[in-house]
């Protein structure tokens, strides 16, 4: 059903330095001013750059990133749970973010900023996820608005989750079986944490 | 080394460490890199091995000192070994002590313990596996097994090494045509960083990380007075031990003494026995130098009376061996037991008995003696067993200006109604009345503490924590007994009280409550997400003792996906009371363990009120919650704690839906995984 890129090649810490291109040196540089001393970035810091980036799209409609989304997207990523991401992490959403924000503004066709009911299972095929359609229902109730529309961050939030509960799914179901088992104690985790 | 993304990556890893994975023979391939596959590439191409991960050039020296464009890198060129001598060696001889000097580097540490090692064959190849050479199937590539945090990493490296003006600028072997030792310092180095993170330690985390054994320290002018024996102990079960003698200026190092010992220098003791001499009993010790040269010439040279050893050496360290290291049959074995623990802010990091606040949150460990020592030559009944608190990765945090915390231990009795049980976490109360039995000598700023304990048969908690509160870190916590015994983590099932669901209909509700939702819900007698957030926020407007900052519209869509019953994505009359009675009942909750009044609830307190809410979570659950629900200063607020309550609930309940014969066990498909994930 969705084939999520693979996680980033797991680089040695240090050597990134070496090979990066320009843009990276450039992201690297972003990702410093971000996260501060500790060199990664909480919640709160996430929901100040994405707001801002999104001011700078006034074609995207959106009522913000809340501090609960990003707390959702951190959580859903976040390996150690010290509520914080990392270099790779952050890149990694980074470049997810980008990405489907090329595929919301392809298809909202009509320029009205948010992707309409009937444009979204396109949208969420486009961004590569192939889903049935009842399970497309579901995601609509769960995370468009009234009318059936969608937002940009609740697009994003969306697919930020999606695309963490099929790595989750994926890398749980080690032996490929289609099905997973969990104690109390996993299940808890896993979701509690997302 | 966690693998990358979410708490899913970490059951995994957890998963296969459980399947052996870590082993010494199963090691982990660090960062995925398989030496066979690299290796059976760059013949099949015909190049040379150059590691794209620890790739050589300036950021592979050093952040600082050895920084790039600093003064001690310049002129720095990486060379392969072919390109230094003429005919490189890999292993000259099966690797003989006096085989290795130190470089550039203040590792002298790891030369120490890198020279300890080639005095045990078995042990040297365990670290430098068999086959490799620079003449059959030489593809500039090598690969070492060390030990790190608890597990066995096997790492990939290629030769190209530092050199100034044609030398190497680190380890080198005496012999200037072998390599091995060089190439191992560069495969530790890849580890830690970068070369210059290795600068200064203890030759014991270089024992540990070559054996993983554990070691303990002991400054001989304040010896124990069963010196002897735990020296001898030691060495019947294969430990290693190193002793040197302390130098008091840089001018010492290496001075000779009168008797030719070499101060600041690492020996090996490798023999201890009584011994009959003219109707007296006399104590001898073996000790040997890992030069091979300059020994001991005092009474009794090739042996040592103990006495004088006392009195020349000033320190031992011994690095005690885990079984899967002992294959000789005829040694003694510690028993061993490991543990993984994290410390986090607001949760698991409580910092050490100083702060009486905190201190309980710590993660604790029960041990339990079953059986005193046989020790003819004892009457104490007493059980001996050694702890070892090591936090992981700090070598790294270096280069981003962090390092080591202070860490250390407390060990207590267990009080007697939690005896026999392992889910119990003690509270703040039971370490405000008892003392401590026996705690880590010191706090200290070092990878690892370690201390050996003697305590009388009985139940035990260890407390390992930070000296200060809210000090992250991860670590490992192991245990060493002289006989069979129980440890575990002491930690509360996790357990939720659910009542069953309400029973309510329309009937019950009151009128005035019936009014207000009519107002809101209008027509159609059901609010959606947007009306609930409405109506939330107005209602705790009119609470002013409350902090929040107002119900988000997400935490309103996971109230309605967890309350909705009918799939509307709406609330009906009696869903919305029902919600509302719980939402009542926690308000009570927060403000009974907002103790301070603030409008928020710290996260310790948090703790106690997720368990008169009816949930007993677990050390690593409190952590999620923490991480995901608090704030920047630790603090709950009242939106927050309502959307933690409402997800905890529906969580269980999913669950124990989904096990419906109390397994323990939950199995589905992915379309339920999405479906449960999503939408929660």
């Amino acid at each position: 059903q969705y084939n999520p890129e693979p996680p980033p090649p797991r680089t040695h810490f240090t050597n990134v330095e070496a090979y990066e291109s320009e843009e990276i040196r450039k992201f690297r540089h972003l990702f410093v001013q971000l996260a501060g001393d500790d060199m990664e970035v909480s919640a709160t810091e996430l929901r100040n750059i994405l707001n801002k980036v999104l001011s700078r799209h006034q074609d995207l409609k959106t009522d913000g990133f809340s501090l609960d989304t990003c707390r959702s997207m951190v959580a859903v990523m976040d390996t150690d749970t010290n509520g914080k991401l990392g270099f790779e992490e952050f890149k990694y959403l980074w470049n997810n973010i980008k990405k489907w924000q090329c595929v919301y503004k392809r298809y909202d066709t009509n320029q009205s900023g948010t992707l309409g009911r009937a444009q979204l299972p396109a949208a969420l095929r486009a961004a590569g996820f192939q889903l049935n359609e009842q399970f497309c229902q579901v995601i609509v109730r769960r995370y468009a608005s009234e009318d059936g529309s969608m937002d940009f961050n609740s697009f994003i939030s969306c697919l930020v989750r999606l695309d963490s509960m099929f790595r989750a799914f994926k890398s749980l179901d080690s032996n490929g079986n289609g099905q997973i088992k969990m104690t109390l104690e996993d299940w808890l985790q896993l979701t509690m944490y997302s | 080394m966690m693998p990358f993304g979410g708490i899913a990556a970490r059951l995994q890893r957890d998963r296969l460490r459980a399947e052996g994975v870590g082993e010494h023979h199963n090691a982990v391939k660090y960062l995925n890199q398989d030496y066979e596959t690299l290796k059976q590439d760059c013949i099949e191409s015909g190049t040379l091995f150059r590691d794209p991960q620890f790739p050589a050039g300036p950021t592979a020296l050093g952040f600082k000192e050895l920084g790039p464009h600093s003064s001690k890198t310049r002129g720095v060129e990486w060379k392969r070994p072919s390109e230094l001598v003429d005919d490189p060696q890999f292993i000259v001889g099966g690797a003989t002590r006096t085989d290795i000097c130190q470089g550039a580097l203040g590792d002298c540490w790891l030369l120490a313990a890198i020279g300890s090692l080639t005095l045990n064959e078995e042990l040297l190849h365990r670290v430098v596996p068999h086959g490799q050479s620079f003449q059959e199937d030489y593809a500039g590539i090598f690969h070492f097994q060390i030990w790190q945090f608890g597990e066995w990493v096997d790492v990939v490296v290629d030769d190209l090494l530092p050199t100034k003006d044609g030398e190497l600028l680190f380890v080198h072997s005496a012999e200037c045509t072998e390599f091995w030792s060089a190439l191992l310092e560069k495969a530790y180095a890849k580890l830690n960083g970068c070369y210059e993170s290795l600068s200064g330690g203890s030759t014991t985390e270089g024992f540990e990380d070559f054996t993983g054994g554990v070691a303990e320290m002991y400054d001989l002018k304040r010896a124990p007075r069963n010196m002897g024996h735990i020296i001898r102990k030691a060495l019947e079960r294969g430990s290693l031990l190193g002793c040197s003698i302390d130098i008091t200026s840089a001018f010492d190092m290496e001075a000779v003494t009168f008797k030719k010992l070499v101060k600041g220098h690492a020996y090996s003791v490798t023999a201890f026995k009584d011994v009959n001499y003219r109707g007296q009993q006399e104590q001898l010790i073996r000790i040997r130098n890992p030069w091979g040269q300059v020994e001991w010439t005092g009474a009794w040279s090739d042996g040592m009376s103990f006495r004088d050893f006392m009195r020349e050496f000033s320190r031992l360290e011994i690095c005690n061996l885990t079984p899967d290291a002992l294959t000789k049959d005829e040694l003694s074995r510690w028993h061993t037991q490991v543990f993984e623990g994290t410390w986090r802010r607001g949760s698991t990091a409580g910092g050490c008995r100083n702060n009486p606040a905190t201190f309980w949150i710590n993660p604790q460990f029960k041990i339990k003696l079953l059986e005193e020592d046989d020790d003819p030559g004892d009457d104490e009944v007493a059980c001996s067993f050694l702890v070892a608190l090591m936090q992981k990765h700090r070598r790294r945090e270096r280069r981003v200006g962090g390092d080591m915390h202070t860490i250390g231990f407390a060990v207590y009795e267990v009080p007697e109604e939690a005896q026999g049980s392992q889910n119990v976490h003690l509270k703040k109360d039971f370490f405000l009345r008892n003392q401590s039995r026996a705690r880590s000598e010191t706090f200290i700023n070092l990878r690892e503490v370690s201390n050996q304990i003697r305590l009388p048969p009985g139940e035990y908690i260890v407390v390992p924590s930070t000296f200060e509160p809210h000090k992250e870190a991860d670590f490992i916590l192991r245990v060493f007994t002289e006989k069979q015994s129980d440890t575990a983590e002491l930690d509360e099932e996790i357990s939720a009280d659910l009542a069953d669901e309400e029973e309510i209909t329309e009937d019950d509700i009151e009128d005035g409550f019936k009014n207000m939702f009519q107002q809101l819900a209008g027509e159609d007698m059901e609010i959606s997400v947007f009306e609930l957030k409405t109506i939330l926020n107005r209602v705790i407007a009119r609470h002013k003792d409350l902090k929040t900052d107002g119900f988000s519209l997400d935490s309103c869509r996971n109230m309605v996906n967890l309350m909705d019953k009918d799939g509307s994505a709406r609330l009906g009359l009696v869903e919305f009371q029902i919600l509302w009675n719980k939402i009542r009942s926690w308000l009570t909750i927060f403000r009974q363990y907002d103790l301070d009044k603030s409008g928020t609830m710290s996260s310790y307190e948090m703790r106690m009120a997720l368990e008169s809410a009816g949930f007993k979570l677990n050390n690593k659950l409190h952590q999620v919650v923490v991480a995901r629900y608090a704030d920047a200063e630790m603090g709950v607020d009242f939106d927050n704690f309502v959307c933690c309550l409402v997800k905890l609930e529906a969580m269980f309940r999913f669950f124990h839906s989904m096990d419906r014969d109390g397994t323990g066990t939950a199995v589905m498909n992915l379309a339920e995984w999405l479906l449960l994930t999503m939408c929660g």
